[in-house]
């Protein structure tokens, strides 16, 4: 016991020297010793359900709107098990609009971008969602937003839905493939990390 | 027992620090957004009063020969969009007798060629003439998606056969203009 005592006293005397100094002798004496340990801040979003979000053909191939955007039905993407391990994250949304690969400049009556609303939700109070506004030729086609501050660490699956698939004037779509991307970031809230 | 405890949280102190390295307090998901657009071609309807060039009487009938004063307003596709590089295609048919139908007698003709236009789509108008043994310019190709008018015309009217020709009474000569927009590869 006594031996043990002492290597303890060697390991933790820089670190409470105070402590060793108030034992007294006698035939039993006591040591303490502080094990210290950190864990960082930390946010893990999980692996995206779909790597890639395939709308397949977007154009309507008859009726009144032959040509134009058809009817497509919302998508969902979950980021399972996602988490944050402190209070005050908050999610991030930057959406970018499905443009075509075609460099040609755009034909008047013609659009060649998809816009759309990306909304990740299940994660703090209120849904974070980012809407697309790019312009028929495809320029400015990214848009972000933060959602509020989830004020509790959490752990959860995040839905991101994508919506509301509109071209810009609701003109002719140019005939090409079209891709777009979305971004989800998870982490502290601007000031509100603790 | 106390000092196994000690290594044991060394340990443990050493393994979060390599996990703290590798992650932080942001994590980011991306995941790619795509779908395609095929190449479409429409062309549109017809504006107006019909699908149909009504030229009336053909002949001058002091003379028993084509008039020469033979005319019709166009007629205005609209509507007609291709959302890719595309080609227009006009094919005609001459104007023909539908009721007299056996050879005509000599001196007597009983068809009628013209030139068939189609513009607006393409730089150079794709044009058809009937009475012609190949039509090199009855297609043209636009490089580029458009959506716009096409103008449909025709004239340039002659007697088959040669002008010096008659045409035989029949109460309708009919032909067929056909515009076809077709998207290019």
């Amino acid at each position: 016991m006594k031996a043990l005592m002492i290597g303890i006293a060697a390991t933790a005397a820089a670190m409470v020297p105070g402590t060793a100094l108030a034992q007294a002798a006698g035939d039993t004496s006591t040591g303490q010793v502080i094990v210290n340990g950190n864990v960082a801040r930390l946010c893990i979003l999980g692996a995206p359900s779909r790597a890639t979000v395939d709308l397949g053909q977007m154009a309507a191939t008859s009726g009144t709107r032959v040509g134009r955007i058809a009817v497509l039905g919302d998508q969902s993407v979950t980021l399972p098990n996602s988490f944050c391990n402190f209070a005050g994250s908050a999610l991030t949304v930057q959406v970018t609009a499905l443009v075509s690969a075609d460099a040609s400049p755009v034909q008047p009556g013609f659009a060649k971008a998809v816009n759309y609303t990306a909304t990740a939700s299940n994660w703090a109070l209120s849904p974070t969602a980012a809407t697309s506004a790019a312009s028929a030729s495809g320029a400015t086609p990214t848009a972000t937003s933060t959602g509020v501050t989830q004020p509790a660490p959490k752990i959860a699956d995040v839905n991101v839905t994508l919506s509301g698939f509109t071209a810009p004037s609701d003109a002719l779509l140019t005939a090409g493939i079209y891709s777009g991307l979305v971004v989800v970031t998870l982490g502290p809230a601007v000031g509100g990390g603790s | 027992m106390t000092h196994s405890l000690i290594l044991a949280a060394g340990a443990f102190v050493a393994l979060t620090a390599g996990s703290a390295a590798a992650q932080s307090a942001t994590d980011t998901k991306s995941f790619a957004v795509v779908g395609n657009v095929p190449a479409l071609c429409s062309g549109g309807t017809i504006v107006g009063t019909g699908s149909t060039f009504d030229l009336g009487v053909l002949i001058d009938t002091t003379t028993g020969l084509l008039r020469t004063d033979l005319a019709a307003p166009p007629k205005v596709l609209t509507g007609s969009f291709c959302s890719s590089r595309s080609t227009i295609t006009v094919n005609a048919t001459p104007m023909a007798a539908q009721n007299f139908t056996a050879a005509p007698p000599a001196g007597f003709s009983r068809t009628v060629d013209y030139t068939a236009t189609a513009s607006g789509w393409t730089a150079t108008a794709a044009t058809f003439a009937t009475g012609a043994g190949s039509n090199p310019g009855a297609i043209q190709t636009r490089p580029t998606a458009f959506s716009g008018d096409i103008n449909v015309s025709i004239g340039t009217f002659a007697t088959n056969g040669g002008s010096g020709l008659r045409l035989v009474s029949d109460t309708s000569y009919l032909g067929l203009v056909t515009v076809t927009l077709a998207v290019a590869n």
